[in-house]
């Protein structure tokens, strides 16, 4: 599934970027992240906790920087699983930060997900709606987190 | 990876909501039409199941003064035969009605389906119509909330951890009121692709009573009380409908999925309610 979504912050592009490529300050803005580790340069692994009703999964991502152009554009590879390897999710994606007018920065992001496994039963539709309210979540938390940060 | 799973059956609410309370990864085991299937398939592990089946408190049909009460554990069955909902509360039988298939219909329960909460299912939007308030029971007490609060996102509903659907209670319906449910499906026993859910009373050419809630279309029923308070009083012509069920459209927030586009659930939900509108002044389902 392709997830595509874009949000503004009132900051300048260099402090957005500066704020979004790091992984300490980033992640967790990342909604149900409980963990994270620097495995390398431009890798990392996280641990995000999803629930959508009765369905709980925790999953176990590697994340791989593939492409880094300061200070507007990272493309990643995220690779994992859940549940021992009941499911498997392979994520292709795309950040780019663009300055607009006023000093404030549009964060717009596109991610081609893959899931297959036991949550690959679970409905595409509905999931893309979860991942879209996650994606707001992460928008929210993160706009504050860096607003506040330019504020200081 | 398996591990051994507790099971009780206890034989009164308050042993259940006990079980429940002390053990966050212990599920309450109705019908099974749904919970069984999600465990074969991966998608749920309790480490108990706590089965409601012996609870008598949680059976039949009764009837309070002008409305009922209806045991969580009622299956489809029980409601869809029960001809003592008629009237406005038909939108409820006739929504038990069209669930998947006779065995689910046997097996399956109101409050088993309303507490997993999918979106497409067909109580929903019939106990949003309706205006029912669903009995909750926790290890603390007993709570009411009105149908539309209790369902509140993607399969999430007002349900506490540890707490259970005890009874759906379907209040009095006004004089000469009917219900109807009206689905769109992809076949017969699918889930809803779109449905409707309309209570109406009509004096004389005029609306006087309407209740509109739309099913399938967004993470809960979509219920607008402007659309309605626009058609009540008026006689309910075809632009006026049309216009309303546009309304509701816009207000939708359809997923894509196999069923059918976001798109394709928007155009029809003006169709569906025109339709469902026009049964219900005729009588109901035929």
């Amino acid at each position: 599934m392709r997830i595509e979504q874009s949000f503004t912050i009132a900051a300048p592009r260099e402090r957005v970027w500066r704020a979004i490529t790091d992984p300490a300050r980033m992640a967790p803005c990342i909604p149900g992240c409980d963990a994270i580790e620097i495995t390398g340069s431009g890798r990392y692994r996280i641990r995000v906790a999803v629930a959508m009703g009765p369905v709980k999964a925790t999953f176990n991502l590697d994340v791989e920087v593939t492409e880094e152009t300061p200070p507007g554009f990272v493309a990643s590879i995220t690779r994992g699983e859940e549940g021992t390897r009941a499911s498997v999710l392979t994520a292709h994606s795309e950040l780019h930060l663009a300055a607009i007018d006023g000093g404030a920065t549009e964060v717009r992001y596109i991610s081609e997900i893959s899931i297959v496994g036991r949550l690959g039963r679970f409905g595409l539709g509905v999931m893309k709606k979860k991942a879209a309210s996650l994606g707001d979540a992460f928008a929210q938390s993160f706009r504050a987190r860096v607003e506040a940060e330019a504020a200081a | 990876m398996t591990r051994a799973m507790g099971f009780h059956a206890p034989v009164t609410l308050d042993e259940a909501t006990a079980l429940l309370a002390a053990d966050a990864d212990a599920r309450c085991l109705a019908g099974g039409a749904t919970l069984v299937a999600m465990m074969n398939a991966g998608l749920v592990e309790p480490s108990t199941l706590v089965s409601l089946r012996h609870i008598d408190a949680l059976r039949g049909i009764e009837p309070v003064g002008d409305g009922f009460r209806i045991g969580a554990m009622t299956t489809h069955r029980e409601t869809a035969s029960d001809a003592r909902l008629d009237g406005g509360h038909a939108a409820v039988r006739e929504a038990a009605a069209v669930i998947a298939n006779p065995a689910v219909r046997n097996m399956g329960t109101m409050g088993g389906s309303i507490a997993f909460a999918d979106p497409a299912a067909d109580y929903p939007p019939a106990l949003v119509a309706i205006e029912a308030e669903i009995e909750i029971a926790g290890a603390d007490g007993r709570r009411r909330v009105t149908a539309a609060d209790f369902f509140t996102d993607w399969y999430e509903t007002a349900l506490a951890p540890g707490e259970i659907v005890a009874a759906i209670h379907l209040p009095a319906m006004p004089a000469g009121a009917r219900g109807t449910y009206h689905k769109l499906a992809r076949v017969a026993g699918d889930f809803a692709t779109a449905s409707v859910a309309v209570v109406l009373a009509m004096a004389g050419d005029s609306c006087c009573h309407l209740r509109i809630a739309i099913g399938g279309c967004g993470p809960t029923p979509v219920r607008l009380a402007e659309v309605e308070t626009r058609l009540i009083g008026g006689e309910l012509d075809a632009p006026a409908v049309r216009e309303a069920g546009e309304m509701l459209a816009r207000a939708a927030d359809p997923v894509d999925d196999a069923r059918a586009s976001a798109d394709y659930r928007r155009l029809v939900i003006p169709r569906l309610l025109a339709r469902a509108i026009e049964r219900a002044r005729a009588g109901g389902a035929s």
